[in-house]
């Protein structure tokens, strides 16, 4: 029994859960109060996002599942909005070494970029599926092209956290 | 993927069923989160203090500098209103009509933004347990805020005016318009016969020395007396027919961040006459509407005329700040067709 409950809490997926409390706790206040331009930096897509640019498509699909939940339950959106948008845009950057043989840190940072820009777009997107409709504000434009930048800055800062929180085994 | 999409959809479509299993999962969350948050809070405020001292520096001298002088225009203005709300209020208590006085209400801390980029809202630190329900007006110490759209044990959500999903019936209060008659005065010695209905007089209105003397009954005017002036004429401020201000209905919408909100379906009505930019805008009221009426919620910032009969399209400033909330009231109102009996 404690040898089950000690292999969940060292459990890839338990990491998870508690890093992106701390970050959830980042960006519902630091991130939230600190908007350049008007626009706030989404770390918890751009963690979802270096998830599956570092460990894949599944991998990153279930990390987005997790962190979009996780970011649903302080929105006033419906349960699961943000976990379908996180998940799926961590499940298309996780395509990246399809398109490059040998990913190297830079192409990730970019994949970020792009993939967390993409994510932004489809929030909106979603939240218009499900009939809160007009979201398709003009500042949509300018919130996807923050976002390409800020996940560009932010993604070297992102990767290492990511790499050690999905990390299988803690130990090697 | 399929999975992740399923689960999704899943989890969407039992919280737009209102499903208890979703409420718990957000209430637990909740719960687990806030002490995080808190201390998240604790330690990043030194950051953000110099974050907003880096970037509102310049805006926050500026805008101390304008509430100087606002507040040194308004304290007199205050007292009169003060006396004149007072005084509207007795005669709506007199005559056995609802006010805003009379609603029981709760004070609450503005203790969050939504962590989105498209969502329009802020939390509070008052929920269930101090009496808060779904679709209760917020107010600050300005005017109208928002409306409660989900409610916890200790903490709420306030969904704000500008958010695209927030509609609300208001009425809009068209001042009458006004003409100025010239009463021609060759004679400086004559007497000035007031009339009964005048509401402002202008202010190069010229009295003979002599003290005036008015033909209504019991009325006697002040003994001031006004410097002789060779100017023969005089103008007064009358209204036509009534002086009461006029009040149309119509929907109030929000449009997003940066985007003030429009008033839609206003009623091109003869009586109503053109609405003009500064018309105060109030709550309408009634057993479907989720306010009560004539909370302030802004003034006609602009007046877009539209062809057919679609009405005009008002744009609206709105008289609370909703970038620097701190405090608000949540007036525990439902409307009538709302209440469940006991």
């Amino acid at each position: 029994m404690s040898e089950r409950l000690l292999r969940l809490m060292a459990s890839r997926w338990t990491r998870l859960v508690l890093v992106s409390l701390i970050l959830l706790g980042l960006q519902t206040t630091l991130l939230n109060d600190m908007r350049p331009f008007g626009v706030m930096i989404p770390v918890m897509l751009l963690f979802a996002v270096s998830a599956g640019t570092i460990y894949g498509s599944e991998i990153g699909a279930i990390s987005g599942l997790i962190i979009g939940v996780m970011y649903d339950c302080v929105l006033s959106t419906p349960l699961g909005l943000a976990s379908l948008v996180f998940g799926a845009a961590a499940y298309v950057a996780g395509f990246l070494p399809f398109f490059v043989r040998e990913p190297t840190w830079w192409t990730r940072v970019i994949t970020i970029g792009i993939a967390g820009a993409v994510g932004e777009l489809a929030f909106p997107f979603a939240q218009s599926m499900v009939g809160f409709g007009g979201r398709f504000q003009p500042h949509v434009a300018g919130v996807v092209a923050f976002v390409v930048v800020a996940g560009m800055i932010v993604a070297p800062l992102l990767l290492p956290v990511c790499r050690w929180t999905l990390k299988e085994s803690l130990v090697g | 993927m399929a999975l992740l999409v399923l689960t999704s959809i899943i989890l969407v479509t039992l919280d737009l069923q209102g499903s208890a299993a979703t409420r718990s999962l957000r209430s637990i969350f909740g719960a687990v989160f806030r002490p995080v948050e808190s201390v998240a809070r604790v330690v990043t405020r030194p950051a953000t203090n110099a974050w907003y001292g880096i970037t509102h520096y310049n805006d926050v001298t500026a805008e101390n500098e304008l509430l100087r002088e606002k507040i040194a225009q308004q304290e007199g203005a205050a007292v009169a209103a003060a006396a004149s709300v007072r005084l509207s209020q007795e005669l709506l208590a007199l005559n056995g009509l609802p006010t805003l006085a009379g609603i029981n209400s709760v004070s609450a801390q503005v203790i969050g933004d939504s962590p989105s980029n498209f969502v329009q809202s802020v939390e509070i630190d008052q929920g269930t347990e101090s009496g808060i329900k779904v679709g209760m007006p917020v107010l600050n110490a300005a005017g109208l805020v928002g409306k409660i759209t989900q409610v916890f044990a200790n903490r709420a959500v306030v969904m704000l005016i500008t958010d695209p999903q927030y509609a609300l019936s208001v009425k809009i209060i068209n001042a009458p318009k006004t003409t100025v008659t010239t009463v021609p005065n060759q004679d400086p010695a004559s007497t000035v016969t007031i009339v009964s209905v005048p509401v402002t007089i202008d202010p190069l209105i010229t009295v003979p020395t002599v003290p005036a003397t008015s033909n209504i009954a019991g009325f006697t005017p002040g003994s001031i007396v006004a410097p002789r002036t060779p100017i023969i004429s005089s103008s007064l401020t009358i209204p036509p027919g009534s002086n009461v201000s006029v009040r149309e209905t119509g929907i109030l919408e929000g449009r997003g961040a940066g985007r003030v909100p429009t008033v839609r379906f206003v009623d091109a009505a003869q009586r109503f006459g053109v609405v003009q930019p500064g018309s105060p805008i109030v709550t309408a009221g009634g057993s479907l509407s989720l306010a009560p009426p004539d909370i302030v919620v802004g003034t006609v910032s602009r007046v877009k005329e539209r062809l057919g009969t679609a009405g005009p399209l008002l744009e609206i400033d709105i008289v609370a700040d909703l970038s620097n909330l701190s405090f608000v009231r949540i007036l525990l109102y439902q409307p009538i067709t709302e209440r469940t009996a006991p």
